[in-house]
């Protein structure tokens, strides 16, 4: 489903360049719990980025469903992201403006769902146990509860993949622990795969593997494929 | 039809749930500037105005009717003045008899005939106070003493720039040097007659030009001095007064469809040196509109930068979610219309209930006279139109600055 080859990717220039992956291989089945994981600076949010089409490798080739997508156009590269991927941020990525149950069916209305959206981001809010958080604001939930609105924003589409970066980093441990139960249940009970950048060791417990970054490679490239 | 109604309801919920202030800021600064856009060339339109009305009321009226070339005179004048009266339309037609005169005041007291005394060349004019009244305001703007009356012989009126006094603004050399009303002037005509007559009134037009500089007798008495029998009929110009001010040329065509044995021009073919400053107070008011456009542009953009800056991360993470480009840029160009319309809602009632009753009771006294606000449509759909187009850059430009950025810089603020 995920094929990755020889991705590089350095920042600056000069004195200030940075390589920040330095050619990762690695490949991601249908229905996978990944956790990619490291000390900090390792590359791992790089490489989630890249994955998730935010940001373009220097080098390297990343296939998504065997379509090559870094070679589609910018416009194509939104659409992708919209339909087939769904994103978890490491901090509250909900709009302020926009109540849960908005924030959950924004990316539905895009694709013109347009008479199921509001049925399904409900059900997907009650899926993660805000059924009673429909109309509040971001700013009247709690950190955790505002991290599940944002995994249910995340599959709204039913996207194939869901990449999730360090969604827990900024929870206490009893929402966190909800979080990963969560996308632990997406992933036995709905197939989901789901690649998520992690630094927390009590973590693995969640996922079926582990691939570790070391300063830009791969320190565990058998366990990567 | 998705993207449409998510654009929609991006600037919907941007707009509801937006910082309360910055919005309340970015409308006062639109309704401001649209108020300004207005007021300014108001103002200078108003100045235009008021010389205009000035021209017309204390020198031309709205028609001019000259002799031909070849004559010096127009003939049949009673005849012609009640032909004129009855074209529907006409307010009213006045004969001018003019001529020059060398005026003295105070001569008893010279010691010598190459002592000039208080002394000058004016023009003064033949008038029937009665049918004048019609036709222009010289009979309300006498300051001191009366006007004419029919019957008047002896009797003269001054404009205030020939009287000089407190009152004229020219240099004393260049007047009577305080004239009041009772003294006795003594004029010598071009053709050598001498007479003496007594001040019956000054007035004061406030005519930048020459009204200020003119003097009036009864056209009988101009008639007697040039000579009754040849010169009670004739004159040297007919003035004519419409109801509305701009149907000139529809009224000359009228004019010439009479018959009348003369040239029929409108007041601005006379308007000679005011008119140049009347051409001249337009090109500043485009100017000036024009600069108070780019400022308002201006400041609109400095708020909406900061507004949209302050979005960022939230651009940056509808752009991560998967929203095209396009919905992010329009849902923030709704955004500024709407700001934009309100604007111009709020600086309209502004406008029509705050600033102009305010100089229609309070109107701007100036050296030139009593200036009113004049507001020109093209002015208000100019300042509409520039408005919206400001807004619309002034929206566009930060949204799109930030969208060419990569998404992760946008949601991390860099």
């Amino acid at each position: 489903m995920i094929k990755i080859a020889d991705l590089h990717k350095v920042y600056g220039r000069g004195i200030t360049k940075t390589h920040a992956l330095k050619g990762i291989n690695m490949e991601v089945k249908p229905g996978d719990f990944v956790a990619i994981m490291g000390r900090s600076g390792s590359g791992k949010s790089t490489l989630l980025h890249l994955l998730g089409l935010l940001d373009t490798p220097t080098s390297g080739n990343i296939l998504i469903d065997n379509i090559d997508v870094l070679q589609l156009p910018e416009a194509q590269k939104g659409s992708f992201r919209l339909e087939r991927l769904g994103y978890v941020f490491q901090e509250y990525s909900l709009i302020p403006e926009m109540t849960i149950l908005e924030n959950v069916f924004i990316p539905a209305i895009c694709l013109g769902k347009e008479k199921s959206y509001k049925q399904r981001a409900t059900e997907l809010l009650k899926t993660v146990g805000l059924e009673e958080r429909l109309s509040h604001y971001p700013n009247e939930v709690s950190g955790g509860e505002q991290q599940r609105a944002a995994v249910a924003r995340a599959l709204i589409n039913r996207p194939k993949i869901i990449f999730a970066d360090e969604p827990t980093a900024s929870l206490d441990m009893v929402s966190a622990k909800v979080v990963l139960d969560l996308l632990k249940k997406l992933n036995r009970e709905l197939g989901q795969t789901v690649v998520m950048v992690t630094h927390e060791p009590e973590d693995e417990k969640y996922v079926d593997r582990v691939i570790w970054l070391r300063d830009g490679y791969v320190s565990n490239p058998h366990l990567a494929s | 039809m998705g993207k449409l109604k998510l654009t929609l309801f991006l600037a919907f919920k941007s707009i509801i749930r937006g910082n309360r202030w910055a919005i309340v800021l970015i409308i006062l600064v639109m309704s401001l500037s649209f108020a300004n856009l207005i007021l300014t060339p108001s103002i200078l339109s108003g100045v235009t105005n008021t010389l205009n009305e000035q021209q017309v009321d204390t020198l031309f009226a709205h028609i001019v009717i000259d002799p031909k070339d070849e004559d010096h005179y127009l003939s049949n004048i009673d005849q012609t003045i009640k032909k004129i009266e009855q074209v529907h339309g006409v307010v009213g037609a006045s004969a001018h008899l003019n001529s020059t005169a060398f005026m003295e005041y105070q001569w008893q007291d010279k010691n010598a005939p190459s002592d000039r005394g208080k002394s000058g060349s004016w023009t003064i004019i033949g008038i029937n106070p009665i049918k004048e009244a019609n036709v222009t305001t010289i009979n309300e703007n006498i300051i001191e003493g009366s006007y004419l009356d029919e019957n008047d012989r002896d009797e003269i009126v001054l404009g205030v720039e020939i009287a000089g006094g407190d009152k004229a603004q020219t240099s004393p050399f260049l007047t009577l040097e305080g004239v009041r009303v009772g003294d006795d002037l003594r004029l010598t005509y071009p053709n050598g007659i001498q007479k003496e007559y007594r001040v019956k009134g000054i007035f004061q037009a406030h005519e930048m030009g020459k009204a200020d500089r003119l003097a009036f007798v009864t056209k009988k008495e101009m008639a007697s001095v040039m000579g009754r029998s040849i010169y009670a009929d004739r004159a040297s110009q007919i003035l004519v007064r419409i109801e509305q001010t701009g149907d000139e040329t529809i009224f000359i065509k009228k004019l010439e469809a009479l018959g009348i044995d003369g040239e029929i021009r409108s007041w601005d073919e006379y308007g000679g040196a005011v008119g140049s400053i009347v051409s001249s107070f337009n090109v500043v008011a485009s100017l000036i509109s024009g600069i108070g456009l780019v400022v308002a542009a201006v400041v609109m953009f400095i708020v909406i930068y900061i507004n949209v800056i302050n979005r960022k991360r939230q651009i940056g993470i509808l752009r991560a979610i998967g929203i095209k480009r396009s919905v992010i840029i329009f849902s923030y160009i709704i955004q500024t219309l709407f700001y934009a319309a309100i604007g111009v809602i709020l600086g309209g009632l502004l406008f029509g209930h705050g600033i102009m009753p305010y100089f229609e009771h309070n109107p701007i006294n100036l050296p030139i006279g009593v200036v009113s606000l004049a507001i020109k449509p093209v002015v208000i759909y100019s300042a509409v139109f520039g408005l919206i187009l400001a807004a619309v850059f002034a929206g566009f430009i930060p949204v799109i600055s930030i969208i060419k950025q990569s998404i992760i810089k946008a949601i991390w603020g860099n």
